[in-house]
């Protein structure tokens, strides 16, 4: 290419002067790029605190631990490791017992407290190993329920060596004490210290009332050699893992979870492009006579296209840096919402400390910057191809846009099934799935331009015929302006839809679990130790209780239930594993296929014929119908199990198997029941009941005893504290397309200032200006809000049928309330009436002369 | 009379929680032991434990097995093996049983009557209830495995520890049984204890025949250590033991024969204020006899007048030996570079009460273990005469309180 004939730097100075001149214009699009990263940062940060924590914690714990002994059920059976030593003279070897407990001393979270043999410890956790005295062997491996902590827990929760602290363990109450403090030099340790308490293994046994067993068994290999003698001798139940193998399953749970708060967070990302792209577009289009001045006095068209890019680039940087700013704040308040519901549906997770890695940072940026410059592609195209003369003449651009309408329709068509197709595609990951949901919205958008000519045309007449000249002014000047109106009504449409699709699915789901609990909550009293999280069970319940429950007058029925976790070999994973006595529903759980009748099915159950499994786990492992049998590790190997039925559950979305009682007792040999369901004679009082109970255990076992109204109110709670990021995100998105709304007519009104000039001059009243205004605005919102309303059910649709089956496993009924469309129809509205009023205000103010000066 | 002075300093500075060691770097000597040793033999917390008071209390079999009561005890494994062809090796198998604290009942007791305790109450365990399957104990065992290959110049030491507790260590005295995790020491017959360690590096496994009864050391296997009373303990050794089996070194396999010595011993005590360390000689001569002494060496250069020894005929009769009776020379000294200490390495004994004149040296200058505290337990080798004729011994010399 040739010289440039004109020197780029004056060309950035009348970019600079423009911004100055219409400050509220950028101020919007650097607003819109900042929500839209913010969000995003603060998703990554608290997904990405959550993993870290967890993952710190679990390389703290493991050690030096480069494979792991598990079994299936109750663990691994301590003679096994006594052989280990005694048989093999395996040395680096480390029992493990441990579980999750509370301490009121300390606060309300999670402990995980680690039963560690400190003679086996040496190679493994150098934290324990120091040699500075301050851990003592004797108190700890004398004193009752000695536990050791870190001295930067410690001193958080107001501990010190010889306090005493009561521990809570499946309601009881175990007194402990502090006998040493854990000292670290190491940064990436202490923090991975947070919330452990170690113990010695034999307190740890007695504590989590597993005689005999440990948790896991801890090794050091160098190669498969070191670990040959092992597998030789490797009792049937018990598998050999790697360390990091067993940290990625636990984290994989919340795989899909975090990966949908990451797809919302793109959404409102999706919302500021359109934003953005309006924005420049605006901006060029108003500079075009500038432009058409510049390129007759030898801009290049290549220069042009460059401005209008830097001028993005630039803003959009401002933008992200803001966002990543805000995101960092917002990310503090987002972790609790992200932690909460992991702690709640997966694992115990503690984050004391959000962590900003440079990455996430740099992504924030990118991305912003990135989707500033990409949403101002077109328009920088535009305005490099502006002709010198045609530059001076607006309607070149419009007739342009004109022209591009057949094309919008068919990349419409396009779009829409290159996203039903990636939708429709089975087994594919959740990430495709996505592009789906975002190809869908994007070609909806696209559909908006033609649509908006369409109808205003249409419109028009009518307009004329009841609101006299503004109603057929207001639609023509709409469809006239198209390249710009219809992108803001494309932004606001795709804004609300998402408002809609998000509700639809979560009012769906919330209906579908309360006519699911009301369907299988079917005993009066439930009866469980308090847990340290909402969904999982931890501990079992003393076996005097379990028979003073079934004894107690009133209680016609004691239903057991015994909660664990066993692998599951063909899944590759552990899977929960209920043994039951009876079922909860009475007969009226709903089943999405089931070999016989519910009273036959259950008999066949409870008499060890098979296993009933949940509609996740199908979906999970991607399963048959009917399924084939289910291999389960047993203490005594393999066994494969006949499934019987798939029910649906709403609990988890990890899979459950339901097995009769009595045959997970006669091949697991494990007697402890986890929860009791007790139905009532009908004249008995229920919360009185549960209230003696409670009082009757209280001082052995401090049980939660729930009446049925209870528990379904306890399970509503928790699955409304789920969605609270989901709400908080939709929260979000909203105000972003508000503000994209509000800066897109904004700029629409204020590019009129002449031609409404000139209006006023030909003897336009104040009032039918604000009337004109209001109603061009009021047509724009609420066409989008329309158009709103197909495109956010098909939303709704993909997320219920496609997101939610796929990442969770759940069938969910979809129930539309008109409700959830007026509320987004008014929004769409409000929000366009509400940017109808300061261009009308500044329009009223402005001297006619003033405004048409320019010509 | 004969004390284990290295046992006692071990298992005290365990107690004193020295061995909050969860562990020490191996490769670094520790100064905390040896003043944490001296700190040890202050302590006074003997309250509730059982204390070594009553001449004959020893029986067989019941004593061959532990003492949880008391706060230390040891067996300890020594001897001197040869291949076919004069391959010479030296092994030391040692096992220590610590306890942590009294147990509670005994505490109680020794709070409601102040009397000594009843030293035949001591077969009565402590051992919490269910002690196949609970880890929970006050009982620490801990052992130390050295072999000695003598033509290889080269010395392996190596340490365990485990609780006596879930199977992992523990001992039992019928049958006879000691053993911390995989190194064990086991009665497979009627006289035979068969000894089984092994280490990445070496291994050994040997079948034991003893040979003469057990010698009772002291006033009939209570070995007085200081004044007061209490300050003593209950010991007997087996000495001249047959040994066979094979030792391992690295990839080969060696068979040997030989002799072997252990001791038993169990107390509740504190030593005199002042000792800095000791020096303890066991040999083995060729005409079927033995001898054992030690010297205690005080702060101040003396040598603690309750040092004492035993010497024991072919025909097992035991002649005690005080101080006085004998008359040690350290002939030359070896630096070792690891700890910086200088311990002696060859020595000239003479006890004119036996008409025994002798002299000797260490079979290797470097059998320094430098494990949860530094000392040297080597093999040695003597020649001289016994009422004028000639005598050769093989045994083992155990030096502390040299390393700084």
């Amino acid at each position: 290419m040739a010289t440039a004939p004109t020197r780029t730097l004056p060309l950035f100075r009348t970019g600079w002067r423009r911004l100055r001149r219409r400050p509220l214009q950028y101020v919007l699009f650097v607003l819109g790029v900042a929500l839209g990263v913010a969000m995003m940062v603060s998703i990554d940060l608290a997904s990405g605190s959550a993993r870290r924590a967890f993952q710190l914690s679990t390389d703290t714990i493991a050690g030096k631990t480069t494979h792991r002994l598990l079994g299936g059920a109750t663990g691994v059976s301590q003679a096994f490791y006594v052989q280990l030593r005694r048989e093999l003279g395996y040395e680096r070897a480390a029992p493990i017992v441990e579980g999750i407990v509370t301490a009121p001393a300390v606060g309300e979270q999670a402990l995980r407290l680690v039963g560690v043999d400190p003679f086996a410890e040496p190679p493994f956790r150098d934290y324990l190993n120091a040699d500075d005295g301050a851990l003592s062997l004797a108190p700890f491996l004398t004193e009752p329920n000695a536990v050791i902590l870190s001295a930067e827990m410690a001193e958080r929760v107001g501990l010190a060596p010889g306090d005493d602290l009561a521990l809570i363990f499946a309601g009881e109450r175990i007194p402990a004490r502090v006998v040493g403090l854990i000292q670290t030099e190491d940064e990436i340790t202490r923090r991975g210290l947070d919330n452990l308490l170690f113990t010695d293994i034999g307190h740890a046994q007695a504590i989590f009332r597993q005689p005999g067993t440990l948790s896991y068994i801890d090794l050091i290999a160098d190669d498969e050699a070191d670990l040959a003698p092992i597998r030789a001798i490797l009792p049937a139940g018990v598998r050999l893992e790697t360390a990091e193998a067993r940290g990625n399953a636990v984290q994989q749970m919340a795989n899909a979870f975090e990966l949908n708060l990451t797809a919302m967070s793109l959404l409102a990302l999706v919302v500021g492009m359109f934003l953005i792209y309006n924005t420049v577009t605006f901006s060029v289009v108003q500079r075009r006579s500038l432009f058409g001045v510049l390129r007759a006095l030898g801009v290049t068209a290549r220069q042009l296209g460059l401005l209008i890019l830097a001028e993005a680039a630039f803003l959009g940087a401002i933008g992200a840096s803001l966002g990543v700013g805000l995101g960092v704040v917002l990310g503090q308040g987002m972790v609790r919402l992200v932690t909460q519901t992991i702690n709640d549906l997966y694992f115990v997770v503690n984050v004391q400390q959000v962590t900003v890695p440079a990455a996430t940072l740099i992504r924030g940026l990118v991305i912003g910057i990135g989707a500033a410059v990409v949403a101002s592609l077109p328009p920088a195209l535009e305005a490099a191809r502006t002709a010198p003369a045609s530059g001076l003449r607006r309607s070149t651009l419009e007739s342009k846009a004109r022209r591009l309408l057949p094309w919008l329709i068919v990349a419409w068509l396009g779009l829409s099934a290159f996203g039903a197709l990636l939708l429709w595609l089975p087994g594919v990951s959740l990430l495709i799935t996505f592009t789906g949901l975002f190809a869908v919205l994007i070609a909806f958008a696209l559909l908006t331009p033609p649509i908006t000519l369409w109808l205003m045309e249409r419109l028009a007449p009518v307009g004329g015929r009841f609101l006299g000249p503004l109603g057929r002014l207001a639609p023509r000047d709409i469809s006239r302006s198209l390249s710009r109106t219809s992108v803001a009504i494309a932004a606001l449409m795709t804004a609300v839809s998402v408002i809609i699709g998000v509700s639809i699915m979560i009012g769906s789901f919330r209906g579908t679990v309360e006519t699911w609990l009301a369907a299988t909550l079917r005993a009066d009293l439930y009866i469980s130790p308090p847990a340290a999280s909402a969904t999982r069970v931890e501990g079992t319940i003393r076996d005097d209780i379990v028979a003073e429950v079934a004894a107690w007058p009133g209680v016609t029925e004691a239903v057991t239930a015994r909660n664990v976790s066993v692998l599951a070999p063909a899944f590759g994973r552990e899977v929960d594993l209920l043994a039951v006595s009876g079922d909860i529903a009475r007969d009226n759980r709903p089943y999405l296929w089931a070999e016989d009748d519910g009273r036959r099915l259950w008999s066949r159950l409870l008499a060890g014929e098979g296993v009933i499994i949940s509609e996740p786990l199908l979906n999970r492992e991607g399963l048959d119908l009917p399924p084939a049998p289910i291999t389960l590790m047993t203490p005594d190997g393999p066994r494969a199990f006949p499934v019987l039925a798939v029910f649906y559950d709403y609990a988890s979305d990890q899979g459950t198997i339901w097995m009769g009682s009595e045959r997970y007792r006669a091949l697991w040999n494990d007697e402890a029941i986890s929860t009791i369901a007790a139905f009532v004679t009908p004249d008995t009082d229920v919360d009185e009941t549960a209230r003696a109970m409670q009082a009757a255990f209280a001082g052995r076992q401090e049980l939660s005893v729930s009446s049925n109204r209870g528990l379904r109110n306890a399970s509503l709670d928790l699955f409304d504290r789920t969605f609270a990021v989901t709400a908080a995100l939709q929260l979000l998105a909203t105000v972003v397309a508000f503000i994209g709304v509000l800066s897109a007519l904004l700029s629409l009104q204020l590019e009129r200032e002449r031609e409404l000039g000139v209006l006023r001059a030909t003897g336009m009243t104040l009032s039918q200006l604000w009337r004109l205004t209001l109603l061009e605005t009021g047509l724009m919102g609420a066409l989008a809000g329309l158009l709103a309303m197909p495109t956010g059910y098909v939303l709704a649709w993909i997320l219920i049928y496609v997101i939610n089956v796929r990442s969770f496993g759940w069938t969910l009924q979809m129930r539309l309330e008109p409700g959830t469309f007026a509320q987004a129809f008014l929004v769409a509205l409000a929000a366009a009436l509400l940017a109808g009023i300061y261009p009308s205000l500044r329009l009223g103010r402005t001297v006619i002369a003033t405004a048409i000066r320019q010509e | 009379m004969r004390t284990r002075p290295l046992a006692l300093l071990i298992a005290l500075a365990v107690i004193v929680g020295l061995s909050a060691l969860w562990w020490r770097d191996r490769a670094a000597p520790e100064a905390a032991a040896s003043t944490d040793f001296i700190a040890a033999l202050s302590g006074d917390d003997v309250e509730g434990f059982a204390r070594a008071t009553e001449p004959g209390a020893i029986q067989f079999p019941r004593d061959l097995g532990p003492h949880p009561d008391y706060q230390t005890e040891w067996w300890y494994y020594t001897g001197n093996l040869a291949t076919a062809a004069g391959r010479e090796f030296g092994f030391q198998l040692t096992f220590f049983r610590t306890a942590l604290t009294a147990s509670a009942e005994r505490r109680a007791r020794s709070a409601e009557s102040a009397s000594p305790t009843n030293p035949l109450a001591l077969s009565q365990t402590t051992e919490p209830t269910d002690q196949l399957t609970s880890w929970t104990t006050n009982q620490v065992y801990f052992a130390h495995f050295t072999i000695s290959d003598i033509a290889g110049e080269a010395f392996y030491p190596a340490e365990q520890f485990a609780r006596g507790a879930a199977g992992l260590a523990g001992a039992a005295a019928v049958p006879y049984e000691v053993w911390v995790n995989d190194w064990r020491a086991e009665e497979t017959a009627d006289g035979r204890v068969r000894l089984q360690a092994a280490t990445d590096e070496v291994a050994l496994d040997l079948t034991l025949t003893q040979t003469l009864p057990p010698v009772l050391h002291g006033d009939r296997g209570l070995s007085q250590k200081g004044a007061a009373v209490g300050n003593a303990s209950y010991y007997y050794s087996l000495v001249q033991q047959r040994a066979e089996g094979t030792v391992t070194v690295g990839d080969q396999a060696f068979a040997v024969t030989g002799q072997a010595w252990k001791d038993h011993e169990y107390s509740t005590s504190a030593l005199e204020e002042g000792a800095i360390g000791w020096d303890w000689f066991s040999l083995q001569f060729d005409d079927g006899t033995a001898l054992m002494l030690f010297e205690i060496r005080r702060a101040d250069g003396s040598l603690e007048p309750w040092s004492s020894g035993s010497f024991i005929a072919a025909d097992g009769a035991v002649t005690p030996l005080a101080l006085g009776d004998w008359r040690l020379t350290v002939e030359e000294t070896w630096r070792s570079p690891a700890s910086d200490a200088t311990y002696p390495r060859a020595w000239a004994l003479r006890v004119p009460r036996l008409d025994l004149a002798i002299a000797g040296e260490a079979l290797l200058a470097n059998q320094e273990l430098i494990v949860s505290t530094t000392y040297w337990e080597g093999a040695a080798a003597f020649d001289g005469t016994r009422a004028g004729l000639p005598v050769s011994a093989r045994g083992y010399v155990e030096m502390t309180g040299y390393a700084p």
